[in-house]
């Protein structure tokens, strides 16, 4: 090889080692660390608000800089990357069951629902997602029968979101009817799922696609959490949002991961997920269309939000371990899927 | 077989050599020397084991059992980088990525030497080859007889104990190969490095090798100079492969043979028990035809016979002669001064005389 | 139009299906390879080079950009040496389970990536079967850097290989046989004599493997863990922001890996092509 070629070979060659080294976190101050996993939709509050205050909040107090590595992804991968191993000191997650799931697993050793407000943090009612100016005439779950409506609903059996959507549809049905009659009225709630069923024209496997086959166009309506709805109008989609008269609140956990925390940790992690259930953390939320826990009050500062006349938990049915084999299973998949 | 040479001057010695692939035995029993200087070609047809022995000797087979002794220095045990011989692969194997002069200098190059210490050596046999124009090309720039010239001198960069060439020709035009056999001749005979070919070609042979060897299914039938291979045969095979001949069966009877009713009286003594099979060999150009009162002295009887075929080969003249005596039909060659003094034609009864024949043991017998 | 068509065909050296096919190709292609990319450029795009430019430069995504191109670099170096090794002693030697070994080397391609992430991780996770025994000496493979190396390099394992081996295999062996006659030792042949005849399929064996690489997702989302600006390379970044709802920031660093890509491959073309001139 001549010269030329051994310079420019040389150079090449330092230029990939150079580049080969790899790239280093930001900051690296040694300080505490908080490793904050959560869900995706969670990660602007959480970032732009949330954790920018109580990182100011802990350098005033104890004059040390915390970091806080942070990581989303669906609720349910964010469940299945801890309990392989991720190394989450705080877990924030959409549906209690997979807190559940990570007490299984063992990763958390404590009982979570001792904490304030059994360790919901934020909620978000499920509405009803129309096209712009209702041109349907949408005003409750019922309507969703009506002749003629087009439904986009992912499958419960694969999708999280589309299990609450169920749930909300039949409890807010027994609700109701039992705020007319004085009892709740299972045999109406089972014919309005079916009659609503019937109107389903298509069953993705997630509530993100179906967020996004609706999206582009397909379907009048879409039976989703506020929080996403008021995201996407934010976005300026042409869509409303309608808010049923009974309907179900999704809850979202924050859990501690006892199994990752070391000693020395715990206080700032502690600290952190109190902080979740402060006056700031909470109008923080409410800023980004989560509705506040502590203080209902609160939920006024946000003007998209609308009243609940009849707002109920999944605790109504006994919790998920109840409302799964008997809602989900006995009446959706024997009853209302299967007889289509 | 062999004859006792100096042993200062013999460059290769191989004993006992042999090599089985498997099952099949490939070679046995090889022995054989090349003297310092000498071209030693192995003749033989494809199959004969000539290319196993090229190997062995180079060291990219191991023999069963047996010997390979390079200048005295026993190197059976040697791989082949380390027994320093020069190999000219039939395809040449030139190294495609590097031009002529970096090919040539390769095994300088490995064995570390100076760069100006390569650049002498290169340039040198460069101007041996009558490269010079070339030297900066790539293999697949080059015709094939240059790509043969570059082998060979990237074989003689590291002053090889022996050159071992793979038949080397086979790949050239006829003309070609003839104008090169010539080349390379004088080339090998001016740097006087021991060689060894492999070839099944007869002319090549003969006109290559100071001594030649004949192959036949792994055994080496016979060893000597093309006169003695040619004139001297001792086996069948060696008879028929280099060049034609004429073979009748017949005994020995004390110191002469018969066939049929026919008596010879060969010059040399034969050696052989009375009444023992044997074979008479002879060449075509050997036997003269005669009106039978015209045969004379210098050549002895053989018999009588008819006149088959006559066909005209340009520089001589191709005879079929039926003899009376075991109905055999022997080859005859006639030059143009037998055909102008004695013309024949097919039918006529003629006497078949020889000039000179070799009498061999019929081992199938 | 019979009439005029047969007479076009018979004036001379018109040739209809020349135009015909390659007109019928890019048709094809349309819909399924040309407007997917096209639109890709044009969403990332579409709230306008300012937000375009911001969405490149946030410092996650730079960050994860960095992290892809990084990791990649050494899976891509460990398989193509790896592969040239596997490609000389199978092609060199005859041994039982030698036809085996060929296939197994192959098999990474044929595991979904999520399996293979998956994999991983019940091996080497803190609670995983070799995992556990080293993650009390402070020894963390999974969820760091090291694991995406892993994972790609689990991945893209046969890539490279099989792009050398086939050389190996119409390679004469007279080449080697010279050389070692000619006093080589078999390092000496390998790097001079080998090594050169094969610099064409190492680019080309080292390029598949690196875009292949940088693309992959399955199984990095899962041993990585996943932490912004720590061990989420760009495919995790893009999921992400789609996932967060920011759609134009996915597709503008996805413009980033299709540039890229576009690069490297160009690269490879040319390089091989002056590579085998010689």
């Amino acid at each position: 090889m001549n010269l030329l070629r051994r310079v420019g070979f040389s150079l090449v060659l330092m230029a990939i080692v150079f580049t080969g080294c790899l790239p280093s976190p930001p900051e690296g101050s040694g300080g505490p660390s908080v490793t904050l996993f959560g869900f995706s939709i969670l990660k602007e509050a959480l970032e732009k608000d949330i954790i920018p205050s109580f990182k100011a909040k802990w350098k005033r107090e104890h004059g040390a800089d915390v970091e806080f590595p942070t990581s989303f992804a669906g609720s349910e991968t964010v469940t299945n990357q801890i309990l392989q191993g991720a190394p989450a000191d705080l877990a924030i997650l959409s549906i209690e069951r997979d807190a559940d799931r990570l007490v299984e697993g063992k990763a958390i050793t404590h009982d979570f629902r001792q904490s304030p407000n059994k360790g919901i943090i934020n909620k978000t009612p499920f509405v009803i997602l129309v096209r712009k100016d209702n041109p349907k005439g949408i005003t409750d779950f019922p309507d969703l029968a009506k002749p003629g409506v087009k439904l986009i609903h992912p499958d419960p059996v694969s999708s999280g979101g589309a299990q609450w959507s169920i749930l909300s549809i039949y409890g807010s049905e027994l609700k109701k009817s039992e705020a007319e009659n004085g009892t709740p009225d299972a045999g109406r709630a089972l014919r309005t799922l079916q009659a609503i069923w019937k109107n389903v024209i298509s069953t993705p496997g997630s509530a993100r696609e179906a967020r996004t086959q609706f999206e582009t166009g397909s379907g009048d309506a879409l039976i989703t959490y506020e929080l996403e709805g008021l995201l996407m109008k934010q976005a300026g989609a042409a869509v409303d949002v309608i808010i049923p008269k009974s309907t179900i609140f999704s809850e979202h956990p924050a859990v501690l991961i006892d199994r990752n925390v070391t000693a020395n940790e715990r206080p700032v992690v502690e600290a952190f997920l109190k902080y979740l259930w402060s006056d700031e953390a909470q109008q923080a939320f409410v800023k980004y269309h989560f509705r506040s826990v502590t203080n209902e009050s609160f939920n006024d500062a946000n003007k998209e939000f609308a009243k609940i006349e009849q707002p109920f938990t999944v605790d109504m049915f006994g919790g998920w371990s109840k409302a799964y084999p008997e809602i989900i299973e006995k009446v959706f998949r024997d009853q209302v899927q299967g007889v289509r | 077989m062999e004859n006792e040479k100096n042993t200062s001057e013999v460059a290769v010695s191989v004993r006992n050599v042999r090599k089985s692939f498997g099952a099949a035995v490939v070679l046995e029993d090889i022995n054989f020397d090349v003297s310092e200087g000498e071209i030693l070609v192995f003749l033989g047809a494809s199959g004969s084991g000539k290319t196993t022995i090229l190997r062995i000797v180079a060291g990219l087979e191991i023999p069963d059992s047996g010997s390979v002794e390079l200048h005295g220095k026993d190197v059976t045990s040697l791989p082949a980088r380390e027994r320093g011989t020069g190999v000219i692969f039939q395809s040449y194997a030139l190294f495609p990525k590097m031009n002529v002069e970096h090919n040539i200098g390769y095994g300088l190059k490995i064995r570390r030497r100076k760069k100006a210490e390569v650049k002498t050596t290169v340039d040198d046999l460069i101007e041996l080859v009558g490269l010079g124009e070339h030297r900066k090309k790539y293999p697949s720039q080059l015709s094939g007889g240059q790509q043969q010239r570059v082998a060979i001198a990237r074989a003689l960069a590291y002053k090889p104990e022996v050159l071992l060439f793979d038949e080397p020709f086979g790949a050239l035009d006829a003309q070609i190969r003839t104008h090169l056999r010539r080349e390379i001749r004088n080339l090998l005979k001016k740097i006087k490095v021991p060689s060894i070919f492999i070839t099944h070609d007869q002319e090549e042979a003969l006109e290559l090798g100071d001594r030649i060897a004949i192959l036949n299914q792994g055994r080496l039938e016979q060893i000597g100079t093309p006169y003695e291979i040619y004139n001297k045969p001792e086996t069948e095979h060696v008879a028929k492969f280099l060049g034609s001949a004429n073979i009748l069966s017949g005994r020995a009877a004390g110191d002469e043979i018969t066939i049929g009713n026919i008596s010879l009286a060969p010059k040399e003594p034969h050696g052989l028990r009375d009444g023992q099979a044997i074979k008479l060999v002879f060449r075509p150009e050997d036997v003269f035809l005669r009106r039978p009162e015209n045969l004379t002295q210098n050549y002895q009887k053989l018999a009588e016979g008819t006149i088959e075929e006559v066909s005209f080969a340009g520089a001589f003249e191709r005879v079929a002669v039926r003899l009376d005596v075991s109905d055999a039909t022997i080859m005859v060659v006639r030059p143009k001064t037998e055909t102008a003094a004695f013309p024949l034609h097919a039918g006529q009864h003629v006497t078949a005389g020889l000039v000179r024949f070799r009498v061999l043991k019929d081992t199938s017998a | 139009m019979s009439t005029n068509l047969s007479n076009i065909r018979h004036v001379r050296g018109f040739d209809l299906v020349k135009p015909l096919s390659i007109t019928a190709m890019v048709v094809v292609m349309l819909p399924l390879v040309l407007l997917p990319m096209a639109s890709i450029f044009i969403f990332g795009t579409s709230s306008g080079l300012g937000s375009f430019w911001a969405a490149l430069t946030a410092p996650e995504a730079i960050f994860a950009l960095k992290l892809s191109i990084v990791t990649s670099f050494w899976a891509t170096v460990f398989n193509v040496i790896f592969g040239l090794f596997a490609a000389y002693v199978l092609s060199k030697y005859n041994f039982w389970g030698r036809n085996a070994l060929i296939v197994i080397i192959s098999l990474p391609t044929a595991i979904p990536t999520a399996v293979a992430g998956f994999a991983l991780l019940l091996l080497w996770g803190p609670y995983g079967i070799l995992g556990r025994y080293l993650e009390p000496q402070g020894i963390h493979i999974m969820f760091t850097a090291s694991a995406i190396i892993l994972a790609n390099i689990f991945v893209t394992f046969p890539l490279a290989f099989g792009v050398i081996k086939p050389v190996f295999e119409t390679m004469s062996n007279s080449l080697e046989e010279a050389s070692a006659t000619m006093g080589a030792t078999r390092w000496q042949t390998f790097w001079h004599v080998t090594l050169p005849s094969l610099r064409g399929a190492i680019v080309s064996g080292a390029l598949l493997t690196f875009a292949r690489a940088v693309g992959e997702f399955g199984s990095t989302i899962l041993v990585s863990g996943n932490l912004a600006q720590r061990t989420q390379t760009a495919p995790l970044y893009i999921f992400a922001k789609f996932n967060e709802g920011q759609v134009e920031a996915a597709n503008a660093i996805a413009i980033v890996l299709v540039v890229f890509s576009f690069l490297i491959f160009s690269i490879l073309f040319l390089a091989r092509d002056w590579l085998e001139a010689e």
